[in-house]
C-alpha cells in the first residue's frame, strides 16, 4: 500500500516537473520575462526541450530503480516510506537545479540579444475585467465551516461515550496510531484544527480575489484567458480540496465517537481516495490553466512589450514588490500562485493559522 | 475599457491615467453612472502604486468628472450645464497647444483637420 502511494505521488511530481516549461505563462521562460516578439526563438525552444528531456530521463531512472529496489527484496513499510520521501525530494532538487541552470542561460540570452532595447514598456488593464472574474463567491465556505461547528457541538454532546484515549494521528491506511488523554480540549482538538484550516483557506480565497488581474499589453486576449482561468479553476481546486479535507477529518472524528462506522474496507479507501482526488484535481487544473494562453495566435504589431518585472523576482521564483498591493501573484515557474513577500498581509494569512494549528497540536 | 500606461514616459503615470479615463468617457466606452474599480483593485490590476491611482481619482474628482462616494467607490458624474467661466478656461488651455502647432509650421486648415479627427473618435454627451 505505501509503495503504491509513494510511487503515484513521485510519478505525479515527475510528470508535472517535466512539463512545467510548457505550462507556464507564455512570456515567462525559466523565470525570465521575454518579450512576446521573441518567445518562439530557437534557443528558447531548445532550452525548454533540453530541460524536459533531462528531467524526464532522470525521473525514469529514479522511479525505475525504486521499483527494482522494492520488488527485489522484502522491504518493511518504514523503509519504503523513508526511501519514497527521499526520492521525492531528490526529484524536486534535480528539477530545481536544471531550472536554475536554464534560468541563468535564459537571462544571459535575453541580455546578449538585447531583446528589451528599443521596445516601449507598457502596463495595461481592462476596466471591465473584474466583471468577467468567475471565482467562487466567498460564502460557499460557510457550508464546510458550519458543518465543522456542528460536529464540534455534536462531539461535546457525546463527550461521555468518547473513548478514554483520543487519537491524534492516523497512518496511511486510516488507522489511528497515536493517542492522548481525554479532556474537553483534546476531544474537539481535531475539529478545532479543521476550523482554523477552513478559515485559512477562506483567507487565501479572499486575498486571491483582491489580488491583481495582470494583463499583457502584447497579448491581451491570451493573458486575459489565462488570468481568468487561473482564478476560476484555482478557486474551485482550493474549495474541492477543502471539502475533501473536511470530509476526511470529520470522518476521523466521527470514527472516534462511533467506532463501528470505521469498519471494513472504507477505512482503507478514504485516505487513498483523498490523495487521488487531490492529485487528479491538481493535474487537471495545471493542464487547463497551462493551455489557456497557448491556443491563441498573437501577432505583435507595435514595438512594445510588457513592463519588465524581472527586478522584483529573486531567482525568478520569489516576488518582492512593495508597489504592488497584490497579496498573491501568478507563479513564474509552475502553475498557480506565489506570495508577494513585500506585503505583510500575506504572511499573516499563511503563517498565523499554521502557528495556531501547531500550538493546538502540541500544547 | 482598456487602459494603457507607458511606464517610462515623461508624462507622470497618474496624468496618463486621468487623461485615458477622460478620453474613455468622451468616446462613450464608459458612461455616467458607471463605477470605476476600487483604488486597490485598479492598482493591483495595472501593477502601479495605490497612491498613483488615488492621485488620479482625486484629480478627476476636482475636475468634477467623477464623484468619490465612501463604500461604493468612484462613480462617473452625469453631465451638468457648463459655466461660461469653465468655457473660458478651456479656451485658455487650448490656446498654447494651437499656437505651438502654428509656430511649428502646421497651417490653420490642418489644425482644423486635427480637431475634427479627434472629435470624430468621440461622441457628444
Amino acid at each position: 500500500m505505501s509503495f503504491l502511494i509513494f510511487f503515484i505521488v513521485t510519478l505525479f511530481i515527475a510528470v508535472i516537473q517535466t512539463f512545467i516549461p510548457y505550462l507556464v505563462k507564455r512570456t515567462i521562460v525559466f523565470g525570465v520575462s521575454i518579450p512576446e516578439q521573441y518567445i518562439e526563438d530557437h534557443m528558447i525552444k531548445k532550452y525548454r526541450k533540453h530541460y524536459s528531456l533531462s528531467v524526464a530521463f532522470l525521473s525514469i531512472i529514479i522511479l525505475g530503480s525504486y521499483i527494482v529496489w522494492v520488488l527485489g527484496n522484502e522491504r518493511v513499510d518504514n523503509q519504503i516510506a523513508l526511501t519514497g520521501v527521499i526520492i521525492e525530494f531528490a526529484l524536486m532538487l534535480i528539477s530545481l537545479s536544471f531550472y536554475l541552470y536554464y534560468h541563468g542561460k535564459t537571462k544571459l540570452l535575453k541580455q546578449q540579444n538585447k531583446w528589451v532595447e528599443n521596445l516601449k514598456a507598457m502596463q495595461v488593464t481592462d476596466l471591465s475585467v473584474r466583471k468577467q472574474d468567475e471565482m467562487l463567491p466567498w460564502y460557499v465556505y460557510l457550508l464546510p465551516i458550519l458543518s465543522t461547528v456542528g460536529l464540534m457541538i455534536y462531539t461535546i454532546m457525546n463527550y461521555d461515550i468518547l473513548p478514554d484515549l483520543i487519537p491524534t494521528h492516523w497512518g496511511p491506511g486510516g488507522e489511528a496510531d497515536a493517542f492522548t488523554d481525554k479532556t474537553p480540549i483534546s476531544a474537539i482538538q481535531l475539529t478545532l484544527v479543521l476550523l482554523i484550516m477552513q478559515l485559512m483557506f477562506l483567507g487565501i480565497h479572499t486575498a486571491t480575489k483582491k489580488s491583481g488581474i495582470k494583463l499583457s499589453a502584447t497579448s491581451l486576449q491570451a493573458s486575459r484567458n489565462r488570468q481568468l482561468s487561473l482564478r476560476k479553476y484555482s478557486s474551485w481546486l482550493l474549495f474541492i480540496v477543502l471539502l475533501a479535507i473536511t470530509m476526511l477529518m470529520s470522518y476521523f472524528q466521527l470514527m472516534m465517537i462511533h467506532p463501528e462506522i470505521g469498519e471494513g474496507t472504507v477505512k482503507m479507501l478514504i485516505p487513498f481516495g483523498f490523495l487521488l482526488l487531490v492529485l487528479v484535481g491538481t493535474l487537471i487544473f495545471s493542464i487547463k490553466v497551462g493551455r489557456s494562453d497557448k491556443e491563441l495566435e498573437t501577432r505583435v504589431e507595435a514595438r512594445i512589450m510588457d513592463l519588465d518585472e524581472d527586478q522584483y523576482w529573486r531567482g525568478g521564483m520569489f516576488y518582492f514588490n512593495r508597489n504592488d498591493p497584490s497579496i498573491f501573484v501568478e507563479k513564474r515557474f509552475g502553475v498557480g500562485w506565489t506570495i508577494n513577500f513585500a506585503n505583510p498581509l500575506g504572511y499573516i494569512i499563511i503563517f498565523l493559522p499554521l502557528i495556531l494549528i501547531f500550538l493546538i497540536s502540541f500544547l | 475599457m482598456i487602459i494603457q500606461i507607458e511606464a517610462e514616459s515623461d508624462i507622470p503615470i497618474y496624468t496618463q491615467l486621468t487623461n485615458q479615463i477622460i478620453e474613455g468617457i468622451a468616446r462613450g466606452e464608459i458612461a455616467p453612472g458607471d463605477s470605476l474599480p476600487s483604488v486597490r483593485a485598479f492598482a493591483a490590476d495595472l501593477g502601479v502604486n495605490m497612491h498613483t491611482v488615488n492621485k488620479s481619482y482625486h484629480e478627476l474628482e476636482k475636475k468634477g468628472i467623477i464623484s468619490i462616494v465612501p463604500k461604493s467607490g468612484a462613480i462617473i458624474s452625469p453631465t451638468e450645464r457648463i459655466s461660461e467661466e469653465k468655457k473660458q478656461q478651456i479656451i485658455t488651455d487650448l490656446k498654447p497647444v494651437i499656437a505651438e502647432a502654428l509656430v511649428l509650421g502646421v497651417n490653420k486648415k490642418e489644425v482644423q483637420e486635427f480637431v475634427n479627427t479627434i472629435l470624430g473618435e468621440m461622441k457628444e454627451r
